[in-house]
């Protein structure tokens, strides 16, 4: 879903940015200055700061383990039964109603439950974000393959295709850009649960660390775990399209771009 | 895929939708009384349906779904009317779309939740920090479908409209937005279940109202049944608008069937 403007008036893309950028370190260094409004600059030698001495990246490598667990486990069960059920029918009519039913349910109510089974420790939040990941990835690879091009499976049938060589060689090919659609979701979703879900318990990650540094007022700490919270979701997102194209460019040359 | 549809009484269609959801309450059941899971963490169904009636009876129930209910909806309402215009302009003005789709694209993936803390210290703990964040998170889609939704409107309905006369104001309104509605919808309805997922998640971290603060007391004084309520509670409330908003574009765009889930 990208929309480019023209070329030549991509300078004003930086306007907003940079305004926002001058107004905070101008705000900070006023008398009157509320606590919470740190320079830009400050934050910036805080990142670095922290990223020197290593401690930033102890509480994003805790985060990362979390988020990336939770969003294998979930993403290869939904993925995986999501194409699975396009193809059985039986199986099909026992989840579908279930996955339906729950998606538009916010999964993170569960998240004290989950805390209770399982402790403060990573199996809780592991077990809320596979279980977040899920939803997404499962109904777009069910709906994805249940909308591939009956001809194409026709023709692989005619050509004498067994079913087990129509799923991987036709069904699950042609499915790939709507699958690659629900784990995009899923990702964004897997980091939102796993910020929360650090910021509502946790010993360490940098939802953790946002908490812990606005209970002590070190605000310029505070801004520096949200930047690297904002960099890790942003990163992951690019990683996550530039596999896609990778993936999709030579079956779908048309598909690829998009998104 | 390549299956005929079978036709089937309605009463057996619904049937089949409603069984698998008796299985997994059996299930539950089952497991709760069984003795291999502790019961005081899954308590059975009965317990759970007790501490609903109760809590339902006490107003306490309603007290908390009411505060979350009106938070989930101010921002997400906000959202809409401040998302769609702002769509619309990104769509048809060239400078706004270079100014704003920057921010737009790569804010989109960046987990906004990591403010909060922040937009509690500008606002405090009630419910406007809740309010902002909400209106912050539900933006994303909704800008970004409408304007992908405007953009894609077929330039000869555009060209049509223009051949017979009609001015700016009639072609948006009679052309452009009638025919991006599908899309706009789209992006709405992405929005509307993140509401209540940041609701709930905020009334979490830190609050003294909402179900999302009913759940985590709950289950932090050991009353798992209440917690279980709850979160039936938020259930049933995430499921209702979701249909609400189903309803809602059916009776907007009845020229076309609501797509499934997956949009």
């Amino acid at each position: 879903m990208s929309v480019r403007a023209s070329n030549h008036l991509r300078w004003l893309g930086g306007v907003l940015p940079v305004a926002l950028l001058l107004a905070l370190q101008w705000g900070s260094m006023r008398e009157d200055a509320p606590r919470y409004a740190v320079a830009p600059l400050q934050i910036a030698i805080t990142l670095w700061e922290l990223a020197a001495s290593g401690e930033l990246w102890r509480d994003a490598l805790a985060s990362l383990r979390r988020s990336m667990g939770g969003f294998a486990i979930g993403a290869a069960l939904g993925v995986g039964l999501g194409l699975v059920c396009s193809v059985m029918r039986p199986l099909r009519n026992f989840f579908d109603p279930l996955v339906s039913l729950a998606y538009p349910v916010p999964k993170v109510a569960l998240l004290p439950v989950f805390i209770t089974w399982l402790g403060f420790g990573d199996a809780s939040k592991v077990a809320m974000i596979a279980l977040a990941v899920f939803f997404p990835t499962f109904i777009n690879s069910l709906y994805g393959a249940r909308s591939v091009n009956e001809r194409w499976v026709w023709t692989a049938r005619n050509l004498g295709a067994s079913r087990l060589q129509i799923f991987f060689r036709v069904v699950v090919p042609a499915s790939l850009p709507q699958v690659f659609n629900g784990l995009r979701s899923g990702l964004a979703l897997s980091f939102v649960v796993l910020f929360a879900a650090e910021m509502v318990g946790s010993k360490n990650g940098l939802g953790n660390l946002v908490m812990k540094a606005e209970e002590s007022m070190r605000f310029d700490l505070m801004y520096a775990a949200i930047v690297g919270i904002g960099l890790i979701g942003f990163g992951f997102d690019r990683a996550l399209l530039a596999l896609r194209r990778r993936i999709l460019a030579r079956r779908f040359p048309g598909e690829a771009a998009h998104g | 895929m390549a299956e005929l549809p079978k036709t089937r009484g309605v009463a057996a269609e619904r049937l089949q939708r409603v069984i698998p959801v008796l299985v997994v309450l059996i299930a539950w059941e089952l497991l709760s009384r069984s003795g291999w899971v502790s019961a005081r963490l899954m308590p059975s169904l009965v317990l759970i349906a007790q501490a609903l009636w109760a809590d339902l009876l006490s107003g306490l129930l309603a007290f908390h779904a009411a505060a979350s209910l009106s938070r989930a909806l101010s921002g997400f309402a906000l959202a809409v009317l401040v998302g769609v215009p702002l769509g619309v302009l990104m769509a048809r003005v060239r400078w706004f779309d270079a100014m704003f789709e920057p921010i737009f694209s790569f804010g989109y993936p960046v987990p906004k939740i990591a403010l909060y803390p922040l937009f509690v210290f500008a606002l405090g703990f009630g419910s406007p920090s809740k309010v902002a964040l909400i209106f912050l998170e539900c933006l994303f889609p909704i800008v970004l479908n409408t304007c992908f939704g405007v953009r894609s409107v077929q330039k000869k309905y555009l060209w049509s409209a223009a051949n017979m006369g009609a001015g700016a104001w009639r072609t948006f309104f009679q052309v452009l937005l009638p025919a991006a509605a599908p899309v706009v919808f789209s992006g709405i309805r992405v929005a509307l279940p993140l509401a209540m997922v940041v609701v709930v998640i905020t009334e979490m971290i830190g609050d003294s109202r909402g179900l999302g603060y009913f759940i985590s007391y709950s289950s932090a004084s050991f009353k798992y049944p209440s917690a279980y309520a709850g979160v039936a509670v938020v259930a049933v409330m995430g499921f209702t608008l979701d249909r609400a908003l189903v309803a809602l574009r059916a009776k907007l765009i009845f020229w076309e069937r609501a797509p499934r889930l997956a949009q």
